[in-house]
């Protein structure tokens, strides 16, 4: 363990309407066991105590799976280490005199609320549009009726391991949010208790996506390079199918 | 207060049934007319709001996150019971709530957890209706594990994301009621207080965090899923957000809290490594399977874990609990750490952990099956401490993760409030004084999925309910009180930082303080200087808390510094309860009861009961209740490892 | 409607743009298989011209096809470069890319763009034709210039540029994305506009380098 000294550059942005700019601030004697999110709290509490309203930033489990926390650091989603949200990224990875910029995620669908903290209730938006099988509570068949290869089953649930972040919106050049909506419609496709109703998710997930301001995938697989849980986009060549398929045969 | 668990008529296999029957409806066409608030997304909570809006109740469903799909449920990774014996193994409903009462050190009410148990089974064929991917067989069958010691193997999974992915399932079940119009959903919401007219709950205060508003919401009944109180200590492995304020709300208003010292500590988190540490990562028991746990003999040694030889370490639980091993119950391995540790073996660089050895585990089965068995652990833990444990011993201790004490609620999930609800973690019901593995995720949802809905209509269908509105006066009066708590809360910032204290410097204080006296191994005397200083830090709270920003806006530090404030209430009754309870049960130990072999004691015939306490006013000893547990179809019996 | 519907929905854009895409490139490889007549002598090529232009409606058909095709893979790439820009237009003080191959693909429309320079070109070089040239003679007069020569060199770059993300685009587009075809995938994507480049290259630089002065 050693401690290291940096420098921050951090978006401070007051509420949605404010316009916000890159503060400066350097920290001292930052501990390399700790992780990025503790860093900012250590940065928040110098800062209350400087008097200085402290840097508001989303979070919660900080265990990388509820996908509250996120934030750009030096143009990376989540920062430079691979497959790591930010709560799981440590100041092992960075070293005395790095600068580092800390920015929102930044997307027209994503409206910052407050420095680190934007808005993400668009993908809500898309999920409530179809991202679901339609069953209501009670009433339904054994869990062994229908048998699942385990093959199918790994596939539905690498795509279901999304925790919706946002970092595919965020790191996408165009910030489309063709990974998140594929993610789930490929988990939904894959198993056969979502088939009943597919051609209707594809195509209203999709219509919701667009609606939202989310912007058109072309293909730049950052998404995936940045996904801390590896969401590959051979889901959203599934999407693809899936939409043509609906599109030219639903109704 | 009168505590009457309802508890139906009939033998226990019947009893649910015949309450189904029993109990009042409520016609299709008349659900519309009543409006239900849900307090929290999680299992309970969004299950709940998703079932209750599909029987065609208005429902109104708050979350403090900015979606639903953040409650912390999503973080537990092991995975959900049933006794669906798919296994042949010898599952049943009786032995799935034979043992959840037994490992609940027979303090949980039978027919509770029975119900629970037999529930378990609907749960699993909703998930998977819903697309929740649980593990398959090759043939394509749902797979099983064995967890947390259970003798059958019951437990089923996703990964190691099994709270997640069915949190998801029940997010998206509410997502589907959001869309249809049944649920309106308030994100980014925090309940302030509670509104009670005429002895009923009516509804809710909320604070909208984006811009610090103050809101009224009216509600025919109002269901608190809020989790537990885990973070009372500080560090936990709870989510950051998770609080007590919900709960603590409801019991000043009149709801019984429950057992509030009951807490299961789990002995596989990753120890802390410096005192800006914000919180406690939980890795799966099922480490023990094959790590051995052990410390050296010396005092003090400050050695590399490879340089201290065979003869001069420790393998305590072995030694101890020759039949169990390692693989003693979570009580026991958390007790025996902390007491190594007490006695200055602990290692590391705070000497507050243990080592968990894979050596001898490689050594036998090889790297490749070790790594099939634990990679993506030994994977999140590497990420963390930097250091494999290939290639030296993991380091562990035991941290907070479940609270099972929590509102005091009957039968039917109502607490002493008529119209108020708890379910989930929030409240008391099936764990008793410790929870079984895999458990938490199948009562969170038999609450939300199965229970509420027959409850909920049940007490429409006999009470009755006067209208109310947002602008009655006792809506305009609490959200008066609040707004005059949160000018309390802002008041010692106005004249600028000088020589004040800063929210988490007092959680920490408050964290540090229950840890060391109201934690797994409790006695009187440490309780009772507690009790003295608690006080004393509320009043450094109160007097010189400073909270930069204001609240009329975005202010993360006022919402915690809201949630400590019940914190340093709660904590009282916490130990309180503690302090009452003279007996070792289920997670804690009290030191004034140990067998002749220093291990835990319970004592039936003093303290076969739910202690409930009632608010009493402010700075005035709340008074405790007796709900007394009989048992019919078990027979309590001592825990024994040796 | 659900045609109209379909092709403002953004994957329903994708589509298009892919499948106009595919149409554009089987047009190169016609053009390619039309053009190999060129390395079998000056009369063989004219004979190849003559015997298409004595099929009008063909050619007319095609021409319009083509056309079609090309306004619609324009205009649409237009469109997306424009709403896409919206949002990346500097969105962030530091900027870093996560991927490799990012050349090709975050240069698309400026290839693009470009490629659309040199068919304007080449189509008034060889289209348009006012004293009726033979074409076997005007493909030496023109080629034969260093410059444009030179022109025609870099813009096959850029074409192969343009198709290494476009041909690989295209697939994941269709929903080509296989773990165990993906590695073929990879390789044709290289493959596809290399020999675009070597081709269409070779037949500059028979002519730039004077090797078919004699044609």
């Amino acid at each position: 363990m050693s401690n290291i000294d940096l420098t921050l550059q951090i978006w401070r942005q007051k509420n949605s309407d404010a316009l916000g700019k890159l503060e400066t601030y350097t920290l001292d004697k930052i501990s390399t066991d700790m992780s990025f999110l503790e860093m900012l709290d250590v940065l928040n509490e110098k800062l209350t105590m400087e008097g200085i309203e402290p840097v508001a930033f989303d979070h919660d489990c900080r265990e990388g799976i509820c996908g509250m926390c996120g934030a750009v650091i030096n143009g990376v989603a989540h920062g430079p280490e691979k497959e790591t949200t930010l709560c799981q990224l440590h100041m092992r990875h960075f070293k005395t005199g790095d600068v580092l910029v800390i920015e929102p995620f930044r997307s027209r669908a994503f409206p910052i609320k407050k420095d680190l903290v934007v808005d993400r209730s668009a993908f809500d938006k898309i999920i409530q549009a179809g991202g679901y099988v339609s069953v209501n509570t009670g009433g339904t068949p054994d869990g062994n009726a229908i048998p699942i290869s385990s093959h199918i089953a790994e596939l539905a649930m690498d795509a279901a391991a999304c925790i919706g972040c946002g970092a595919c919106v965020a790191s996408c050049p165009n910030g489309a949010a063709m990974l998140f909506t594929s993610a789930k419609i490929s988990q939904l496709c894959l198993l056969p208790q979502g088939h009943a109703e597919r051609k209707k998710r594809a195509l209203s997930m999709v219509e919701t996506m667009d609606k939202e301001g989310f912007g058109n995938c072309t293909n730049l697989r950052e998404c995936e390079a940045v996904c801390p849980k590896s969401i590959s986009i051979r889901n959203i060549a599934r999407l693809n199918r899936e939409f043509v398929r609906a599109a030219f045969s639903e109704g | 207060m009168e505590l009457n668990a309802r508890i139906p008529s009939g033998p226990l296999a019947e009893k649910w049934d015949n309450h189904k029957f029993s109990a009042k409806l409520v016609n299709p066409a008349n659900r519309r007319k009543f409006k239900v608030i849900v307090v929290g997304t999680g299992l309970a909570g969004a299950a709940a709001s998703a079932t209750l809006a599909e029987q065609g109740y208005k429902v109104s469903t708050f979350c403090i996150h900015d979606s639903p799909r953040r409650a912390h449920s999503i973080a537990a990774q092991g995975g959900i019971n049933a006794a669906k014996n798919y296994q042949t193994d010898g599952d049943s409903v009786f032995r799935l709530f034979y043992d959840t009462i037994k490992g609940g050190d027979f303090r949980a009410r039978e027919a509770n957890v029975y119900r629970l148990a037999q529930v378990s089974n609907n749960i699993i064929d909703q998930c998977v209706a819903q697309g929740v991917p649980f593990a398959r067989e090759y043939g394509g069958s749902l797979a099983n594990r064995s967890f947390g010691g259970a003798q059958v193997s019951r437990t089923f999974y996703a990964r190691g994301q099994t709270g997640q992915q069915l949190l998801l399932g029940a997010y998206s079940a509410l997502s589907r009621q959001i869309h249809n119009g049944g649920v309106t959903m308030f994100n980014r919401r925090e309940m302030m207080d509670l509104v009670v007219i005429d002895g009923q709950a009516r509804g809710i205060i909320t604070r909208n965090l984006i811009n610090g508003n103050l809101e009224s919401h009216w509600a025919d009944a109002v269901l608190l899923c809020t989790g537990g109180y885990g973070n009372v200590y500080f560090l936990s492995t709870n989510a950051m957000a998770s609080n007590v304020t919900a709960a603590w709300r409801a019991y000043k208003h009149g709801a019984g809290f429950a057992n509030p010292s009951f807490v299961q500590i789990h002995p596989t988190c990753i120890p802390v490594h410096g005192d800006y540490q914000s919180k406690l990562t939980l890795m799966s028991e099922s480490l023990r399977n094959d790590g051995r746990v052990w410390v050296p003999k010396n005092k003090g040694d400050k050695r590399k874990p490879a340089d201290i030889p065979e003869e001069e370490r420790d393998y305590y639980l072995e030694n101890k609990y020759p039949s169990f091993g390692n693989l003693v119950p979570r009580d026991v391995a958390s007790r025996n750490a902390k007491e190594q540790c007490d006695q200055g073996k602990g290692v590391g660089s705070t000497g507050l952990a243990v080592y968990l050895d894979f050596a001898d585990a490689i050594k036998r089965d090889g790297e490749e099956t070790i790594l099939r068995k634990y990679g993506n652990l030994f994977q999140m833990y590497e990420k963390i401490t930097d250091s494999s444990p290939l290639e030296e011993p993991m380091t562990i201790y035991p941290a907070v993760h479940y609270t099972m004490g929590g509102l005091w609620v009957d039968y039917n999930l109502m607490t002493t409030i008529p119209g108020l609800f708890a379910l989930g973690e929030c409240n008391f019901s099936d764990h008793g004084a410790n929870r079984l593995g895999a458990s938490a995720l199948m009562q969170g949802l038999a609450d939300g999925y199965f229970v509420i809905p027959t409850a909920i209509g049940n007490y429409f269908g006999e009470s009755s309910i006067a209208p109310v509105n947002d602008s009655d006066e006792a809506f305009i009066n609490a959200q008066q009180q609040v707004g005059d708590r949160l000018n309390k809360l802002l008041q010692n910032s106005s004249g600028g930082v000088g020589g004040k204290v800063t929210v988490d410097e007092i959680h920490k204080e408050l964290g540090r303080l229950l840890w060391d006296n109201c934690g797994m191994a409790r006695n009187k005397e440490g309780l009772e200087m507690a009790l003295k200083k608690l006080p004393e830090i509320r009043q450094k709270f109160w007097d010189k808390v400073y909270i930069p920003g204001s609240g009329s806006d975005l202010n993360q530090t006022l919402e915690r510094a809201g949630r400590v404030a019940d914190f340093l209430e709660f904590g009282e009754i916490m130990i309180h309860d503690a302090l009452n309870r003279a007996e070792s049960c289920g997670c804690h130990l009290r030191e004034e009861s140990q067998t002749e072999e220093n291990e835990a004691k319970r004592d039936d015939e003093n303290y076969s009961y739910v202690s409930v306490w009632e608010y009493q006013g402010d700075d005035v000893e709340p008074k405790m209740h007796k709900e007394d547990l009989t048992f019919e179809y078990v027979t309590p019996s001592q825990r024994s490892y040796k | 409607m659900w045609l109209l519907r379909f092709s403002t929905s953004s994957i329903g854009k994708k589509i298009l743009m892919a499948s106009s895409g595919l149409l554009l490139i089987l047009f190169l490889v016609a053009h390619a298989a039309g053009n190999a007549a060129i390395f079998f002598g000056s009369n063989a090529f004219q004979t190849y011209a003559d015997t298409l232009h004595s099929l009008p409606v063909v050619v007319f058909v095609f021409g319009v096809g083509l056309f079609a095709v090309l306004i619609v893979h324009i205009f649409i790439g237009i469109q997306l470069f424009l709403q896409n820009r919206k949002e990346t237009a500097s969105r962030y003080a530091v900027s870093t890319k996560v991927c490799e191959n990012t050349l090709a693909s975050s240069t698309m429309p400026y290839t693009g763009l470009l490629l659309l320079l040199f068919l304007l070109v080449h189509v008034f070089g060889f289209g348009v034709n006012p004293t009726d040239t033979k074409v076997s003679v005007l493909v030496v007069n023109l080629l034969g210039n260093f410059f444009y020569g030179l022109f025609y060199l870099f813009s096959f770059c850029v074409l192969a540029v343009h198709l290494s993300h476009g041909f690989w685009s295209m697939l994941q587009t269709f929903g080509f994305n296989h773990p165990r075809y993906n590695d073929g995938i990879m390789k044709i994507t290289y493959i596809v506009p290399g020999f675009f480049l070597v081709f269409f290259g070779a037949i500059t630089l028979y002519f730039m380098t004077g090797l078919g002065a004699n044609y």
